[in-house]
């Protein structure tokens, strides 16, 4: 086999994994929110764009250095999460026992509302920042090339890998060592029991949208300056394949999730070489129908381990 | 003054009145059980002192204040914990972790302490620190239950049928620690369907029947009263 072709595959893999990385980030809000509430929050795309817009208006604005922006999206991300809990799952969760926060009805009403929320928003910013792509100015873009050998990485690519890394890691560290993760994760398990010790459920819903929508910000702004390209319609593709690493990895399993889509990037990546690229979006679509054929509970699934 | 009063108080599901005017009195260091039989509302008068149902009216005070429409998590900083009935606990966390969520409420400083204090009451618990407590038998998951209602540092504890489901010799357990947990300056209300094991811990008792109080009294009293033996105590308790 011609070396040349080690290295393209190699960097297939490595764009793919820039790929799942960010499909990760966008999947652990997905996750944490469903399992805390049990409910799929169709507002997360928009999350994510509204972070690029955020991180877009403060770089046209003030050019500050990259990390200020990523700060920044994450934490337009967070306020936008805590109002979309405000406005679309607050007034529906009515009464807070342990029956009625996790059941049918609030599921189908919350469903409908966060869509309602989602519509809006996309509609919103087309409104004011038309539905075209956005002019990133040169300057900001993570497209500068860096040669490590045979392969050409980005310093997008790079920024992308550390970033995700670090706000995986903080994540872990926030569910496991800290008393909002704790509580977070206990919501998530019991919600009576998490009651009965004297935990303020619905600050933890909060705190829950506020984690996973910065989280979910942060991708947005990364693919932003990494593609070069942000616009109103630019949640949605990634929305779907975060839902699809969420259900591949068993719902609310944030381990599973973040597996599942690292392997739905570096398929997607790989795949480019076979399919053309209109059809990349049918890996997820087929990753998600062979899930829930051939393993209905995830592909890592006990099924019910929470967070 | 009693550390708890439950004045008349009525509480709803819906259209269904499920409490009809419930009144009880705690008073400090004391242990009272809460009797009758499967339905008639003894979950829901803990879940509504707890806080976790809203009362419609009547009150509740606890150490001088009034809680009977305070939420859950104020309830429990303020020293009531509660023991709920199913247990409760997170399955999918381990023993360590749920002894941690018990002590939430109260300053990170003072939970090592207590840690130390509920283990050495519950001394089975400390081997299976690590454990996930999903995977606990179901008197160790009852332990734990209590245990980390204890790392609240309750003023009142509350046990909701503490000893369903457990083999003899671990009910006997669990009453000896209920006991003891008093005489360490505790106050405690459980409920029991196990009549006769609760006559014989507590210093009064109260005996709910639809929504209501039916008989209350001294607890030895209670064990000698026909109308308790009859509906409570099989019928063939006397002389306890
Ligand atoms: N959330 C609820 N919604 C509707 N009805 C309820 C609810 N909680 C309790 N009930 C009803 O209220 C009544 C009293 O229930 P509760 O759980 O308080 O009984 P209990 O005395 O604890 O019984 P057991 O000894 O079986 O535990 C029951 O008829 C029950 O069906
Ligand atoms: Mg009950």
């Amino acid at each position: 086999m011609p070396d040349f072709f080690d290295a393209y595959f190699a960097q297939q893999i490595i764009n793919g994994l820039s790929l799942g990385l960010v499909y990760a980030l966008v999947a652990i809000g997905f996750t944490l929110i469903f399992g805390i509430l049990n409910v799929v929050n169709f507002a997360h795309g928009e999350i994510y764009t509204v972070g690029a817009f955020a991180g877009l208006l403060l770089i046209v604005g003030a050019a500050p250095p990259l990390l200020a922006v990523v700060l920044f999206a994450m934490a337009v991300g967070a306020a936008a999460g805590v109002g979309l809990e405000r406005l679309a799952f607050r007034p529906i969760r009515r009464f807070s026992d342990e029956a009625s926060l996790k059941s049918r009805a609030m599921r189908e009403a919350t469903l409908l509302s966060s869509l309602a929320v989602s519509i809006v928003t996309r509609e919103l910013m087309v409104h004011f920042f038309s539905g075209e792509m956005q002019v990133i100015p040169q300057a900001a873009l993570l497209q500068e090339v860096i040669a490590v050998g045979p392969l050409t990485l980005t310093n997008g690519n790079l920024f992308i890998f550390g970033a995700s890394v670090v706000m995986l890691g903080g994540l872990q560290f926030m569910l496991y060592r800290t008393r909002v993760g704790l509580s977070i994760r206990a919501v998530s398990n019991n919600v009576l029991g998490a009651r009965h010790v004297g935990i303020d459920t619905n600050r933890t819903i909060v705190a829950t949208f506020a984690i996973g929508s910065a989280l979910g910000a942060a991708a947005g702004i990364l693919v932003g300056l990494y593609n070069g390209n942000i616009f109103p319609y630019m949640g949605f593709a990634p929305g779907v394949k975060a839902f699809v690493a969420m259900v591949m990895g068993g719902l609310s399993s944030i381990p599973g999730a973040v597996i599942s889509a690292l392997l739905l990037g570096v398929s997607e990546s790989v795949a480019t070489d076979f399919i053309s690229a209109g059809w990349k979006d049918m890996i997820a679509y087929g990753l998600l129908v062979v899930t829930l054929i051939f393993f209905p509970q995830g592909l890592f699934g006990h099924g019910r381990e929470r967070v | 003054m009693a550390l708890l009063e439950v004045r008349d108080v009525h509480v709803a599901m819906g259209a269904q009145e499920i409490l009809r005017g419930i009144s009880l009195e705690v008073p400090e260091r004391a242990i009272v059980a809460v009797l009758g039989g499967n339905g008639v509302g003894k979950t829901t008068l803990m879940r509504a002192i707890s806080g976790i149902y809203g009362i419609k009216s009547g009150e509740i005070r606890f150490d001088g204040r009034e809680i009977g429409n305070a939420k859950s998590h104020e309830i429990v900083r303020l020293g009531l914990a509660q023991a709920p009935e199913g247990r409760q606990i997170f399955g999918t966390m381990t023993v360590r972790e749920n002894l941690q969520l018990g002590g939430i409420a109260i300053p990170p400083g003072e939970t090592a302490a207590l840690l130390d204090k509920s283990l050495e009451l519950f001394p089975v618990l400390k081997a299976r620190l690590t454990q996930k407590a999903g995977s606990l038998s179901g008197g160790e998951q009852q332990m734990l239950c209590i245990a980390r209602a204890l790392m609240a540092k309750p003023k009142l504890l509350l046990l909701d049928e503490p000893s369903l489901g457990l083999a003899p010799k671990v009910v006997k357990l669990i009453f000896d620690l209920v006991k003891r947990i008093r005489d360490e300056g505790a106050t405690i209300l459980i409920v029991e369907q196990n009549a006769k094991a609760a006559l014989k811990v507590a210093d009064t008792a109260y005996v709910v029947e639809g929504g209501k109080i039916a008989v209350s009294g001294p607890a030895a009293d209670l064990a000698r009263d026909q109308r308790v033996i009859d509906a409570y105590l099989g019928g063939h308790a006397k002389g306890h």
